[in-house]
């Protein structure tokens, strides 16, 4: 599935409000990894929520396209599933409860739900786990949670708010492998907003990065790197010169961020 | 090994000290009175309390008044819990409702609902009806209110994800956004279950026509001046007290452990 964004603006409060977005286009490639990169406030996770269908852009479009049928209406949110920042876990429901919600809400019988929910619990790690809730869990565990929630769903789309920025170092990179493993074995079309370049990089086909608020595309830059990825292509020549490339382009950016809530404090 | 030992200590204590206080404050009681010699109908000592109250559970008369005092307390939470809670859901689901329903919280919830009672009284005479009745409208406020509070401090965050992942508003409403408002809803029923207890008691000691429950058991040996019989109606209502708010945190342990500190 293609993610068509068309001259996307998104205005907070109002007329003379805050521009979260401004003229966002961009053609988001089916069963390709990309990562939106940019300066915190610049509407990365508002992009990916107009895209998922639970936000109402001020003006432009967004269209999922599919590619062998290009003329089909498809209903935004239909084709995609979000990971959220916070994870947003029923606290409630236990593991394998959070797993099958989705499948519940659509009326899929019991013993189905439940048959595919285990098989994902145990593709993810958390065999044995199935009736804890995500409070008795780690960050890392509740993390693999809100994953299969979203995997079970079996969207062609996986749209992903900075998944794993609350996690820490060693966790983030553990689950950074599992997802490029799973992006190998489902290559869904994935939108992974994250703040971390390194991260960009070694997880995506392309980064878009974004400027400081109003967020516009800056610039879009490929990544070659051969796939399967693994974390030691961090370490090669290619991925240092993608990583200073970004850097420079982010590097303003993140400065102009600064000085916007440096002006605010002082006003 | 000293920490160790230090901590092992420290948990003795904890064990200990509450029920050590209690025997001592009972002791000291009973040395003073029996020491300045003061009159059993003033303060008796603890040791003749604990002979009335024996005589009075072996002859029944605490069990039934306990016990009717027990089945006025339930009925008034009861009522109070359904009509709270359904008020409350409707507020938190319809803005329309809410609007309504909030003036006249505003307007009733500061009355004391004790001055009601001679209105109450009026209208519904001094049988079951008007226990019942004054002791589910003052209960009835504050479930309300936490359950519509709850309601509507839910998280977006869960309701956006229930969307996206497919939920229509009814299955929000019934598979989010009650549960999410659960932990509040129950702390709202403690709330009530405790004025509960203070209006159906309340209630029994003012113009009770059936001449039964522990207000009335009360009012009664006070009036004769049988103060053993006080002080012992006092010690049950004090353990009534207890062994209900324990079995209620028993309870929202059951239904809501998610709630609960130990969880995280």
């Amino acid at each position: 599935m293609d993610v068509v964004v068309d001259n996307v603006t998104q205005v907070w409060g109002g007329e003379n409000g805050v521009t979260a977005l401004d003229s966002f286009s961009h053609r988001f490639r089916s069963r390709r990894f990309s990562c939106i990169l940019g300066p915190s406030g610049c509407g990365k996770s508002t992009l990916i929520q107009i895209v998922g269908g639970l936000e109402e852009a001020t003006s432009g479009t967004v269209r999922v396209v599919d590619p062998t049928h290009p003329d089909a209406v498809r209903r935004l949110g239909s084709d995609s599933v979000m990971v959220w920042q916070n994870l947003n876990l029923f606290p409630w429901r236990s593991v394998i409860d959070n797993v099958v919600f989705g499948l519940e809400m659509r009326g899929v019988a019991r013993s189905v739900r439940y048959e595919r929910a285990h098989a994902l619990i145990a593709s993810v790690g958390l065999q044995g786990f199935e009736n804890h809730r995500p409070g008795q869990l780690s960050g890392g565990m509740r993390q693999r949670v809100a994953l299969a929630r979203a995997l079970i769903m079996e969207r062609a789309i996986l749209l992903m708010d900075e998944p794993f920025a609350a996690l820490d170092a060693q966790t983030k990179i553990v689950m950074q492998e599992e997802l490029l493993r799973i992006f190998d074995a489902t290559h869904k079309t994935v939108l992974f907003v994250t703040h971390a370049i390194d991260e960009a990089i070694l997880l995506g086909d392309e980064v878009v990065v974004m400027t400081a608020r109003p967020g516009r595309i800056k610039e879009v830059i490929p990544v070659e790197l051969p796939r399967p990825r693994s974390l030691e292509m961090i370490n090669s020549p290619e991925f240092g010169g993608l990583f200073d490339r970004v850097f420079h382009l982010i590097r303003d950016e993140v400065m102009k961020t600064m000085q916007q809530q440096a002006a605010k404090a002082v006003a | 090994m000293s920490r160790h030992a230090g901590r092992s200590t420290t948990r003795w204590a904890e064990a200990t000290l509450p029920a050590l206080t209690v025997v001592l404050f009972l002791l000291a009681w009973e040395v003073m009175v029996r020491w300045r010699g003061i009159a059993p109908i003033f303060l008796p000592p603890p040791s003749s309390i604990a002979v009335y109250l024996w005589r009075m559970i072996a002859d029944g008369t605490m069990e039934y008044h306990l016990g009717v005092t027990l089945l006025r307390i339930f009925a008034g939470f009861l009522l109070a819990a359904v009509s709270g809670i359904a008020l409350g859901v409707l507020m938190g689901m319809s803005r329309v409702v809410a609007r309504v329903a909030d003036v006249w919280i505003a307007a009733l919830y500061p009355l004391p609902k004790i001055s009601l009672i001679p209105l109450l009284i009026i209208w519904l005479g001094t049988g079951e009806a008007y226990r019942i009745v004054i002791s589910a409208v003052t209960a009835f406020f504050p479930i309300v209110i936490s359950t519509y509070s709850g309601i509507r401090q839910a998280d977006r965050g869960l309701t956006k994800a229930a969307k996206d992942l497919g939920a229509n508003t009814r299955q929000i409403q019934m598979k989010v956004i009650i549960p999410a408002a659960m932990p509040s809803i129950l702390s709202g029923l403690q709330l009530g279950m405790g004025v509960t207890i203070i209006l159906i008691v309340a209630a029994e000691m003012i113009g009770g026509s059936s001449q039964s429950g522990m207000g009335y058991l009360l009012i009664n040996s006070g009036q004769v001046m049988e103060t053993e019989k006080v002080f012992a109606s006092l010690v049950v209502l004090a353990v009534m007290g207890a062994v209900i708010i324990k079995l209620q945190q028993w309870i929202d342990r059951k239904v809501a452990p998610w709630a609960m500190q130990d969880d995280r």
